[in-house]
């Protein structure tokens, strides 16, 4: 299975981490694996203990997640303040689940102060989360190939391009193609050809004949200048 | 009944009203008017159009600038409020038309922005 991660920090929403699987050690989104993300949403529930401060954050999209920011003891003076009620915040956070339950380890909250970033941010999940899956679509998609069935001839084709269709050029194929539409006995004449086919020199019709007459596309007829398609009408 | 507040809440203009009746939704807009019993106010969204929005209980406080609402649609397609949050624009403007553009796009795209 194409294992696309995401290098990146990812804005989600509430619903996007709770509908998230688990394989391992690792958390996908709809098969883009995801590990550090970013929610923003309001504080629920502020609950502060010795070692760490417990949110419940909510961005509507579904309950209010769990948030843990981890307390550090040993700083001096470093007082994490806590979030009250009320106020949005921004969350970065690793994904974590425990007994089935889904939170989030908070390396960074942050109220915030501007509420347009709200608006940025849900824009920015919808972004973020189909170029993800686009990616992964485009990752695992078989590079296109040139099937030779079913593609006739290219009458509609301009320009002297070299790259072959159906193993044949685009000179080749609108040789063979004004060949077939001939509905003339003997076929098709190389002058006849030549009138056709104004961008082609002379030497490129004889070559392409040429080709196209050993491959078994084309036939000669009356004459060495006379040909008609092998293709029965 | 079930708290509001633990079920998705679709984020929603007023011209969604109709297809949430009886549901929860999340409707953000601009302070309007305030009804003199302080039990319903009118919200206009980022198209201008109002929203009627009811308490339970009389407001506690003055409220004004850009709201939003938590509750549900009422068969009168007014929203019964459970909760509100006044949007803090003392360092910026909140540019709610900008959020109106913003929801098209989360509606548009469900299966990236997902309720529930």
């Amino acid at each position: 299975r194409q294992r696309i991660r995401s290098q990146n920090i990812v804005p989600c929403t509430v619903s996007q981490l709770l509908a998230a699987e688990q394989v391992d050690e690792t958390f996908r989104i709809r098969d883009v694996e995801i590990s550090q993300v970013t929610v923003m949403g309001i504080v629920r529930h502020a609950e502060k203990a010795p070692t760490n401060i417990l949110y419940k954050v909510d961005d509507m999209t579904a309950a209010p997640m769990d948030v843990r920011q981890w307390v550090d003891t040993d700083e001096a003076g470093g007082e994490n303040v806590v979030v009250p009620p009320g106020t949005y915040v921004k969350v970065a956070g690793h994904l974590r689940s425990f007994q089935n339950k889904k939170s989030l380890v908070a390396f960074k909250i942050m109220p915030l102060e501007n509420m347009n970033e709200f608006t940025t941010h849900i824009l920015e999940i919808v972004n973020a989360h189909m170029i993800l899956r686009k990616n992964l679509m485009s990752a695992s998609r078989v590079p296109q190939s040139f099937s030779s069935a079913g593609i006739s001839d290219m009458g509609g084709y301009g320009g002297g391009g070299s790259l072959p269709v159906n193993g044949l050029t685009a000179h080749q194929s609108q040789v063979l193609s004004l060949i077939k539409n001939c509905p003339v006995p003997e076929g098709m004449s190389l002058q006849e050809l030549k009138l056709q086919l104004h961008n082609m020199s002379m030497s490129t019709i004889k070559q392409a004949v040429e080709f196209l007459s050993s491959e078994g596309h084309i036939y000669s007829t009356v004459d060495d200048d006379h040909y008609k398609s092998t293709d029965a009408e | 009944m079930a708290d509001v507040h633990e079920v998705p809440r679709p984020r929603i203009a007023t011209g969604h009203l109709a297809q949430h009746i009886g549901r929860p939704v999340c409707f953000v807009g601009r302070v309007e008017k305030i009804h003199p019993t302080g039990k319903l106010f009118i919200l206009s969204d980022g198209e201008g159009k109002h929203t009627t929005v009811e308490l339970s209980e009389p407001l506690e406080e003055e409220i004004s600038g850009v709201v939003e609402v938590v509750g549900t649609v009422t068969n009168q397609a007014t929203i019964m409020c459970v909760s509100y949050v006044q949007f803090r624009e003392d360092k910026s403007p909140f540019d709610l038309e900008i959020y109106n553009e913003a929801l098209k796009v989360i509606h548009e795209f469900p299966e990236y922005f997902p309720f529930g």
